[in-house]
């Protein structure tokens, strides 16, 4: 096949050895590239029941087929590890040039396991590999790390680094590279767990060539034509930030703590007048030519910050803890970006301790520093003893599931979370097939894995539309996100397909060579899909991971009860071909031609076994 | 307004908000393609990445939410009662 080396390389920080591997063509036929390649990996590297902050964790980098070829939006590198926040698959993907960097060293994936044996820089140099004393960049924050090994090795070299968060084991520290975040599940946490500060990436190789350049240079002309049309004008022109006046105005804009889904200011910290008040210039990753990164700078008397800011940011560090202060989301938010750290997970857990607060339930720590909805400045210091781990930040850092655990009280009941994960801006109580997108989600609370909102935000289903036409619709577009994130294509591009899966597959089929039809894209998605599932039973999976928070069940204002999200997650494993249980039958391996992938180490439980 | 029809109450989200100055407007019209046409017509600003002005119709990037339900049905009836948004037809994040 074409567009792919067709090897991956394996780094085992305790030892300071690399070892090249081989991928088979059925590999990248059957899983894409991408994300689906990275849970390929992760499967087969991370055994059951390993702690995810544990030498044995492996930490995955995964390319694709279509980075480097034009396509764009196509410059997106998924990032792989078991997650320290669901102990579950921590998938997540980061744009710009470390994507061709890496695809340019000559192979399609890097695999980091073990541990080193002190802070280190990890320099992968066209398949040569240097490890590097880090301790002086201990205390930067990404983006000055990278400035000071660029300056160091020389500015063919892409970063992807850690902050403090990630130093001091946040468990929802990220990973920044070219001012992108593979933001969400903690993978900074499992990079700092292993030592590592940073990993610089230089490739000088030539790209492997794709199967019919002058249909793929077409295809892309169009693509990139139609990425200027209706389907992305929002992203554009005022970016993600525009829902959050919207989804206010709908009842589902998550509100202290998911208390409420109106905010009452929320048109001050709305997008549109951010846009009029706080923008000061727009910006695009690697290779896009959607550009939908808008920047703000605060106008207040304290210094002033610019920051990127997209719609899940700015729900969770304005409304999600009753904050109406612009400046104050603007200057949280960076706050979050300069340690490394999640805004959704971090402002989801500071939105539990407000809750704790307004409730009477003790935290440790003066009552002084306590954050308390709608009060700026405890939310800014909040941030502030997260990212360094220290006082009442030390217990945050763990999580809102984790510290509602340790601090008891009942809190658990206000720990907004599915598996560990903290929800993102979406309020599931109106949003039938995001709620079961949440719930049934590989890795945790996510709108990004599901997309089910899709479903709720249009004139798809009629809302009393029976729980299997839910389930499908719900399925759909959990592969369609599957195929995108493994092709490495952005998000933002899938309105500008009107036949996603036929569109898709002839691209896929001219980069590759490879044949491709809709239906075995779909295909492709079910099975990238189950294979994070079969992850997940590995490491100890039960049908009751599958829920929401019980605040989303009570039925109250026509909301959803907890026997309607049964029926409904009862209906997804029958459209998924699972078991009651949720469980994958080992028929459905052999329909989806995945036994024998994923066989070859012997390990295959899938929860029926042991 | 032409007299006779009724009077629509329209709230609008994002660049139609930031194009018209307006977060919400009132135009004459029983389903929402005369909506859409009224609207075009008193605000010039929204003809082109709005409004389509060939046919008169909303073009691909937005949607309208009548009493909750999303539509781009443009025979879709509406009412003084109804409550009409006017939003984008993109939701969501990437990471
Ligand atoms: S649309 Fe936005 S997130 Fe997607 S590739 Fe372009 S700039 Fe990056």
């Amino acid at each position: 096949m074409n567009a792919v080396h067709g090897r991956y390389l394996q780094i085992d920080l305790s030892s300071g050895t690399a070892t090249a591997r081989q991928l088979t063509e059925a590999v990248f036929a059957r899983l894409l590239g991408g994300v689906g390649l990275a849970s390929y990996l992760l499967y087969r590297f991370c055994p059951p029941g390993a702690d995810p902050l544990e030498p044995e964790n492996p930490l995955i980098f995964a390319s694709s087929p279509f980075i480097g070829t034009g396509i764009t939006t196509a410059s997106k590198i998924a990032v792989v590890a078991k997650s320290p926040q669901t102990g579950m698959i921590g998938d997540s993907l980061s744009s710009s040039y470390l994507a061709l960097a890496l695809k340019r060293t000559g192979y399609d994936a890097l695999v980091v396991t073990g541990q080193a044996p002190s802070w280190t820089v990890l320099a992968v140099d066209d398949g040569e590999i240097r490890l590097l004393p880090a301790g002086e960049l201990l205390g930067l924050d990404p983006a000055a790390t990278a400035h000071a090994i660029r300056a160091e090795l020389g500015s063919g070299f892409r970063v992807a680094a850690i902050g403090v968060a990630g130093e001091c084991g946040v468990r929802y520290a990220s990973i920044s590279n070219d001012g992108r975040l593979a933001g969400r599940t903690g993978s900074g946490a499992v990079m700092g767990s292993k030592r590592l500060k940073a990993i610089a990436v230089r490739g000088t190789q030539r790209l492997p060539v794709v199967a019919d350049p002058r249909g793929v240079v077409r295809a892309a002309r169009e693509l990139a034509e139609r990425s200027l049309g209706p389907g992305t004008a929002k992203y554009r022109e005022l970016g993600t930030a525009a829902n959050l006046a919207f989804f206010s105005r709908l009842g589902v804009l998550p509100t202290r703590n998911f208390q409420a889904g109106t905010f009452e200011a929320a048109e001050a910290i709305s997008g549109e007048r951010l846009f009029l008040e706080h923008r000061t210039d727009k910006h695009g990753c690697a290779a896009c030519t959607i550009g939908c990164e808008h920047h703000y700078r605060t106008r207040d008397a304290s210094e002033a910050v610019e920051v990127r800011l997209e719609y899940e940011s700015l729900f969770a560090l304005g409304s999600l803890c009753g904050i109406s202060d612009p400046n104050a989301v603007l200057r949280a938010a960076a706050l979050c970006d300069r340690y490394g750290m999640d805004a959704i997970s971090t402002g989801s857990t500071i939105a539990w301790a407000m809750e704790c607060v307004e409730r009477g339930v003790r935290l440790p720590g003066s009552p002084d520093e306590w954050p308390r909805f709608g009060d700026a400045g405890s939310l800014v210091r909040a941030v502030q003893t997260i990212g360094e781990r220290r006082g009442l930040g030390d217990l945050l850092a763990e999580g809102s599931r984790r510290a509602a655990e340790i601090v008891g009280q009942g809190s658990v009941e206000w720990a907004m979370h599915v598996k560990g994960l903290e929800l993102p801006g979406y309020d599931p109580r109106k949003l039938k097939a995001m709620a079961l997108g949440f719930a049934v989600s590989t890795r945790g609370a996510c709108h990004n894995r599901s997309s089910a909102y899709e479903v709720d935000f249009s004139d798809q289903l009629d809302p009393h539309a029976e729980a299997l036409a839910w389930a499908s619709a719900a399925a759909s577009s959990e592969d369609r996100a599957a195929v995108l994130d493994s092709l490495t294509v952005c998000k933002f591009l899938r309105h500008c397909f009107s036949d996603f899966f036929a569109e898709a597959a002839e691209l896929f089929a001219l980069v590759t060579g490879l044949p491709m039809t809709a239906v075995g894209l779909r295909l492709a998605g079910e099975r990238i899909n189950t294979v994070k599932k079969l992850f997940n039973l590995d490491q100890g999976w039960t049908r009751a991971d599958d829920t929401l928070p019980p605040r989303l069940l009570s039925g109250e204002a026509g909301g959803l009860t907890a026997a309607e999200l049964d029926r409904l997650i009862q209906a997804y494993y029958c459209v998924r071909g699972w078991d009651e249980q949720g469980r994958v039958p080992p028929g459905r391996l052999r329909e989806l031609e995945l036994a024998e992938l994923l066989s070859q180490d012997g390990r295959m439980m899938y929860g029926y076994a042991g | 307004m032409s007299t006779g029809t009724t009077a629509v109450r329209v709230e609008l989200f994002g660049s139609p908000q930031l194009l018209t100055g307006r977060r919400q407007v009132e135009v004459p019209g029983r389903t929402l393609r005369e909506v859409a046409g009224a609207l075009a017509h008193e605000f010039p600003a929204l003809a082109g990445s709005v409004i389509d002005p060939a046919t008169g119709w909303l073009t691909g990037g937005y949607i309208f939410v009548v009493d909750g339900r999303f539509t781009r049905d443009p025979s879709y009836p509406v009412g003084p009662g109804s409550t009409v948004l006017l939003v984008s037809a993109q939701a969501g994040g990437v990471s």
